[in-house]
């Protein structure tokens, strides 16, 4: 039974557009509030070049940071992952990635298409995730 | 021993006169004395005044400075100078006179004659290269090279300008009658109209397109920002924010479109003191407008600005004449949002009346970056609503201007005050009685709200507006807490980097802005040597310097243009967007023919672009070749003919040269000096006609004159540090893009002025042209 309602829903869900669009409101994006910004804080991006930032990272570890904290949101998590792992491959064995994941209230904008209508805004939610990577061993350590 | 003696008591002969007279002496001599005193007031025509003087009385620059000859000789000497043609140099008065506070303050007013100054003028004089622009001297760029600085300002840091020329235009009168004029001059298709709901209540400023009166598409005068004073009674007031080059024309137009006067005059009698209900004032220098952009904005305001409550209001002139309210919960409110991390995470164009401490007071020691404090995080819940209460301040009673500028403490009485009273040095008493309060407003703007068009939140900052006189007291507390200062040069590149046409072509402002732009370019063209000019009939550009929107309409179209307008119809521009992406025809509109879409255009591998360059329609083939793609080269005709004309006149000069020799040797004066000098200030026929044989004035077709057919024009175009590419904002004829789009296509061929090789680009519809 179970298994046949998650069937259904998941249809329906493949039916239904992602997001309706609203005929009286202009859906508008806002800043995400951002967690404590740093040095050694770097926010992954879809649109930043990847290799940029990992050599950004490389540079960040290489130089003596002690740790370095990646934050990814929304379809940047897959990104920020996947570069934590590469970081991981390149410093083996002298660092170690704490994850944590979270989510992140998002606030949008709905300006109003007709004049009738006052501006109107809404929460929407979205997972982010955080990597800690921190220094397990000096680098020069292991040769 | 005989002495030959003349005396006659000595022996000599002759007998002595006991008297002389002197009349008769003098009168023998007089022929004598007129020789003498001509030759030294008119020494002969081959010698100089100073030259008459003996060596040791010459001095070294005795010909530029009169004051090194005696002073008898001095008239003459003057005399002398004006009839070889310079003007005696006059001296300038020392710099220790000029510098007196009296001379210098006569001095500012005498420049300011000619252009309006603004009140941080001599700060940005300093600083800054200034021009001249719609009757105001303004700041163009700084003159330390900071282009990229103030990029980076603008993206990661604060950049700061001073927009105080916007003149503002203060509409009174009941919302109903306010809305039929408005009614007429803009249209409901471009965006909401101005008193829609959302913008009545006065949170938010808004923005509008003005049209000329029902002439909509037509004569589109510009994009205002406005917003309402937010009031209790049934007179509403609107506040228009206006570019000054548009500033004359919507004055007029809001005087026509008033309701009759007359008409009201014969209906109701009674009220003929009261003759229109609305009433409309333009306030030039009443506010100062500072815009702030920028996600550490936010944090210099924070800093900066401190409110002030009910507890620590102080009986200034003003607060007697408009009591502020809600003190209390705007403070509230503004310790709140505090902590947000830029600007663009608060709603957007909210607008805060505050009420505030002297911003000197708060004022770093020296140059500082303002940072937030990281402890505490901002609630969601208060990003969400905007209390009723905030936008109300007392800042738009002009009653209180007069008052506050009154009592303004001027730098140095400040600087005396705390000197005084100060008992610990470099601390300063806040709580001070003798600290004025200021109220001012402040108005977010959001920035890049889509993220697929630019990254989000490019372009946020806030507009701080500040009753005149304050000026330069927030001014210097904003520079000091680290924000940047730009001129009229960021305002376009922050303007590009949004996608946003600063002054629009089809607004007689753009008009007037492209038709100096040209003047400057074709000036600098031929101040270079033939051999340095780009040929661009070679080219195979024949509109270099501008973009001939007419020519371009007429020749998509057959027939003759003369009006055109921008499409800001925002369904139509999706629907557009949306055919392009789907490479589907273009719906049918009105007016096509004399229709621009604004588009932006974005390199698809290298490049660069610049201003004037032309969009083409591709082949179909060309997506193949385009590493090859080159416009063929032009034959430019006109060369044989300027060398010949060049031959030519160079011959004459020589035989004009060999006559005034001549005439010279029979000591006939030949063609007067000064007439000669009047004709060079204007370029000669000769000249007339090369420039005309360089850059032919008469252009019949723009699209078939190249290889490939011209779809339109970049009017913006530049590197784009938010895209890391070469970014372009350019306008093409619908048609063309019909044409483009039922070739199956959606990119287009873009080429630069100086260049023969076309390149590939993508082509985005903007919203906000």
């Amino acid at each position: 039974m179970a298994d046949e309602n998650t069937q259904t829903k998941k249809e329906e869900t493949k039916k239904r557009p992602k997001r309706q669009p609203n005929k009286n409101y202009a859906l508008k994006k806002r800043l995400p509030v951002k967690p404590i910004d740093g040095e050694n804080v770097i926010f992954i991006t879809k649109k930043t070049n990847f290799k940029a930032q990992l050599d950004k990272c490389c540079d960040l570890i290489t130089r003596g940071e002690k740790e370095i904290i990646l934050h990814g949101l929304g379809a940047a998590i897959q990104r920020c992952c996947n570069l934590a792992l590469q970081l991981e491959i390149l410093f083996s064995g002298t660092c170690q990635i704490e994850v944590n994941t979270g989510t992140v209230d998002l606030v949008d904008d709905l300006e109003p298409l007709t004049d009738e209508l006052d501006f109107d805004s809404q929460v929407r939610h979205s997972s982010s995730i955080h990597i800690r990577i921190f220094r397990t061993a000096m680098l020069g350590a292991n040769q | 021993m005989e002495t030959a003696e003349f005396d006659a008591t000595l022996g000599g002969t002759e007998h002595l006169p006991y008297a002389a007279n002197s009349f008769k002496f003098t009168a023998s001599r007089s022929v004598e004395i007129a020789a003498l005193s001509e030759s030294i007031l008119k020494p002969s025509k081959n010698k100089l005044v100073f030259q008459s003087l003996p060596v040791h009385m010459r001095r070294r620059v005795m010909s530029h400075n009169s004051k090194r000859l005696p002073r008898r000789l001095r008239k003459a000497h003057l005399e002398q100078l004006k009839k070889s043609g310079q003007p005696p140099p006059q001296k300038r008065p020392s710099r220790k006179h000029r510098r007196r506070p009296a001379n210098l303050l006569d001095e500012y007013n005498r420049r300011q004659n000619r252009n309006v100054w603004l009140e941080t003028h001599i700060w940005h004089a300093k600083r800054f290269h200034m021009t001249e622009r719609w009757g105001y001297r303004l700041p163009y760029a700084p003159c330390d090279k900071a282009f990229r600085a103030c990029y980076r300002g603008s993206s990661a840091h604060c950049l700061m300008q001073d927009i105080s020329y916007y003149v503002p235009i203060q509409v009174k009168g009941p919302l109903d009658e306010i809305r039929e004029m408005f009614a007429k001059i803009t249209s409901s298709l471009c965006g909401l109209s101005i008193c829609a709901k959302a913008y009545v209540s006065g949170c938010r400023q808004g923005n509008i397109h003005l049209y000329g009166v029902n002439t909509y598409p037509y004569n589109y005068i510009g994009k205002v920002q406005f917003l309402w004073v937010s009031s209790n009674n049934d007179d509403k007031t609107l506040l228009l924010f206006v570019h000054p080059s548009q500033v004359k024309e919507v004055e007029s137009i809001l005087l026509d479109i008033m309701p009759d006067q007359d008409i009201l005059r014969e209906e109701t009698f009674k009220k003929r003191r009261k003759v229109s209900n609305i009433d409309i004032k333009i306030m030039p220098s009443s506010f100062n407008r500072f815009r702030l952009t920028g996600p550490n904005s936010h944090a210099i305001l924070v800093q900066s600005l401190k409110c002030i409550n009910n507890k620590s209001l102080k009986n200034d002139k003003w607060i007697s004449i408009h009591e502020p309210q809600y003190l209390q919960e705007k403070e509230e409110y503004w310790n709140s949002i505090m902590n947000a991390g830029s600007p663009s995470q608060l709603p957007p164009n909210i607008v805060v009346g505050l009420v505030v401490k002297d911003p000197r007071l708060s004022r770093p020691s020296y140059r500082t970056k303002a940072k937030l404090n990281s402890d505490s995080t901002i609630t969601v819940d208060t990003l969400l609503t905007v209390p009723s209460f905030l936008s109300i301040s007392p800042l738009w009673d002009v009653k209180i201007h007069e008052a506050i500028k009154e009592e303004r403490m001027s730098n140095g009485q400040f600087i005396k005050h705390v000197t005084e009273t100060q008992l610990v040095p470099g601390v300063v008493n806040e709580d001070d009685p003798a600290w004025h309060s200021i109220p001012i407003v402040l108005i977010q703007r959001p920035g890049s709200q889509k993220s697929e068009y630019k990254k989000i939140g490019y372009g946020s900052g806030w507009d701080v507006i500040v009753p005149s006189g304050y000026a330069l007291p927030f001014w210097l507390t904003f520079i000091m807490f680290g924000a940047r200062s730009g001129g009229l040069r960021e305002s376009e590149s922050v303007a590009f980097e949004t996608g946003e046409c600063y002054l629009p072509p089809d607004s007689n402002a753009g008009k007037g802005n492209e038709k100096r732009i040209e003047q400057e370019l074709r000036d600098k063209y031929f101040r270079l040597p033939p051999s340095k000019r780009v040929n661009y009939i070679k080219l195979g550009i024949n509109s270099p310097f501008n973009c001939p929107w007419n020519i371009l309409l007429s020749d998509w179209s057959n027939q003759q243009i003369n009006e055109y307008y921008i499409l800001r119809n925002r369904v139509l521009l999706n629907d557009i967007q949306d055919c392009i992406t789907k490479k589907t025809s273009l719906p049918n509109i009105e007016n096509a023919t004399s229709c621009l879409v604004p588009v932006y255009i974005k390199l698809v591998e290298k490049g660069s672009l610049k201003n004037h360059a032309q969009i083409c329609l591709p082949e179909s083939s060309d997506l193949s070749n385009i590493k090859t793609l080159f416009e063929p080269h032009h034959n430019d005709s006109n060369e044989k003919i300027r060398k010949l004309n060049r031959t030519a006149h160079i011959e004459k000069l020589k035989k004009l040269r060999k006559r005034n020799m001549r005439l010279k040797k029979k000591k006939l004066q030949p063609v007067q000096k000064k007439a000669r000098k009047d004709i060079r200030r204007q370029p000669s026929e000769y000249v007339l006609k090369t420039r005309e044989l360089w850059l032919p004035s008469k252009i019949e077709t723009v699209r078939h004159n190249n290889s490939r057919q011209v779809m339109g024009y970049i009017s913006q175009g530049a590197f784009s540090f938010t895209e890391a590419c070469s970014c372009g904002i350019g306008y093409i004829a619908y048609n063309a893009l019909n044409t483009l789009l039922d070739s199956k296509h959606n990119q287009v061929l873009v080429r630069n002025t100086t260049s023969r090789k076309y390149r590939l680009a993508n082509i985005l519809i903007t919203q906000n042209a």
